[in-house]
């Protein structure tokens, strides 16, 4: 049985039903189609499915839909405004802070949610808060510098 | 992931009776560990009862003479970034602020992570040396007993069926001096090989008061209790320190595991040990 639920999803009000064992993350991707989120390891570690719940970083694969009842929820897909990136974005872009790109929605996420809670982090912040995003290409460096720069704003 | 029932009571009360009612109900929290478990196919849920839409299950109380007072429900993440915690208790923010990743800090609950009995665990270590207890409820009536007595062994704890942990109670931080460090064998957002929880009470260079807690290392965290009384009324020298050392090392009994061998993690008991020690003192 479905369970009806009100949540926020970037910015907009939604009343949608979801099945109890239906995590945000599939919600996301199979209901909504909205497949900037992605799975990676499904169990927490990776953080390639990274969305904000009320502006602070999640890992959406460990997550219940139906716990997003009530709940303001930011996805990749919620972050440019009409038409123009978002300054992370703009700063990925700049720094090249990507290769593949598998990872890239959810590290920018967590930037985002590093900023939201910390708006001029110092390298080791930066660090030790996106430590558990990991990106196999190895763009560490380069995301580190785009953190910089919007650090330093 | 695999079919459940899921419950969603909307009180304490209500969500025991779902659980004593039903043998094979089980509760969700933070459901970093249980959804884990599912996926992996580990566990086989039938009805899950979700635990978040109850009210007044998380927060952060403090008060000089009674302590610390923190609601089941309360993130991980609201436990190391507590002013109150941060203040009174920095070691035991630091043992929260060490685990996984912030995502996972950001849903885990402190109940959570007491109720599933992992021992490759972090906060434990640090509230065994507090000398910490839990709140066990039934909806009506609660019971307080021991962290050291409600963590049995590799996920038993001492929970009843129908039983939920309410709150979790530290008493006041007194005059000790801690810290919690954490040595993982992975990645730095890893689980821990082993952690260890050093609490010392000085006075004019003199140990008056010891705790020491290796925890993550066997079924549940220890408390090096002879090596606490050897440091008693000594000052911490460098072959004090070697014998504590020497001391933490005898006693564990590891648990071989992916993260190291037995013998290793004995022989890095007491390195660690001596590192916390060292750590408090300077
Ligand atoms: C990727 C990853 C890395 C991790 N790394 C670390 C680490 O480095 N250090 C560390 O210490 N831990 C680590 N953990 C473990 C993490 O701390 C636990 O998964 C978490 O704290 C469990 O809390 P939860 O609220 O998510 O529990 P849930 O998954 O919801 O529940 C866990 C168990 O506890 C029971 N339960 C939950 N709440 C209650 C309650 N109030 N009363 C009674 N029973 C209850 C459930 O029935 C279930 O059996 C890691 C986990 C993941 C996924």
């Amino acid at each position: 049985m479905k369970i009806n639920i009100s949540t926020t999803l970037n910015d907009r009000t939604l009343e949608v039903s979801v099945y109890p064992n239906q995590t945000l993350l599939e919600f996301l991707r199979d209901d909504l189609c909205l497949k900037g989120s992605v799975e990676g390891c499904g169990v927490g570690v990776c953080g390639s499915c990274t969305v904000l719940v009320d502006n602070r970083p999640v890992s959406s694969c460990l997550m219940l839909a139906t716990d997003a009842a009530g709940k303001r929820i930011t996805t990749i897909e919620g972050l440019g405004r009409n038409g123009a990136l978002d300054p992370v974005q703009e700063a990925f872009l700049k720094h090249q802070a990507f290769q593949c790109g598998y990872c890239t929605p959810g590290m920018i996420m967590a930037v985002k949610g590093l900023l939201l809670n910390n708006p001029h982090p110092t390298e080791s912040q930066a660090r030790d808060y996106l430590s558990g995003n990991l990106c196999r290409c190895g763009t560490y460096v380069e995301v580190l510098a785009a953190v910089q720069e919007l650090a330093g704003r | 992931m695999r079919r459940f029932e899921l419950a969603e009571p909307q009180t304490l009360e209500e969500a025991c009776a779902l659980l004593n009612d039903d043998g094979d109900a089980k509760a969700l929290a933070g459901g970093t560990a249980l959804l884990t478990l599912i996926k992996h196919g580990i566990f086989i849920p039938k009805t899950l009862v979700n635990l978040k839409k109850i009210g007044g299950m998380s927060g952060i109380d403090y008060d000089r003479q009674r302590g610390l007072r923190i609601g089941a429900l309360t993130s991980i993440y609201d436990v190391e970034s507590s002013p109150l915690v941060c203040q009174y208790y920095p070691w035991l923010a630091e043992a929260c602020h060490l685990v996984a990743n912030i995502r996972i800090r950001n849903m885990a609950t402190i109940g959570g992570n007491l109720a599933h009995g992992d021992y490759q665990s972090d906060p434990p270590t640090a509230l065994v040396a507090l000398d910490a207890s839990v709140d066990l409820t039934r909806g009506t009536g609660t019971r307080q007993i021991k962290l050291s007595e409600f963590l049995l062994g590799s996920y038993e704890t001492a929970l009843q069926p129908g039983e939920l942990l309410s709150a979790l109670v530290v008493p006041p931080p007194d005059s000790w001096r801690g810290t919690y460090i954490k040595f993982t064998t992975g990645s730095s957002e890893e689980r821990p090989c082993a952690g260890i929880a050093a609490l010392l009470r000085m006075e004019q260079g003199i140990c008056r008061d010891l705790r020491l807690v290796v925890g993550a290392v066997s079924p549940r965290p220890v408390r090096m209790h002879h090596a606490e009384e050897f440091a008693r009324g000594k000052e911490i020298s460098e072959a004090v320190l070697q014998t504590i050392g020497a001391e933490a090392s005898r006693v564990v009994d590891p648990i071989d595991d992916l993260r190291g061998s037995a013998s290793y993690k004995r022989q890095l008991v007491g390195v660690l040990v001596r590192r916390a020690l060292a750590a408090v003192i300077h």
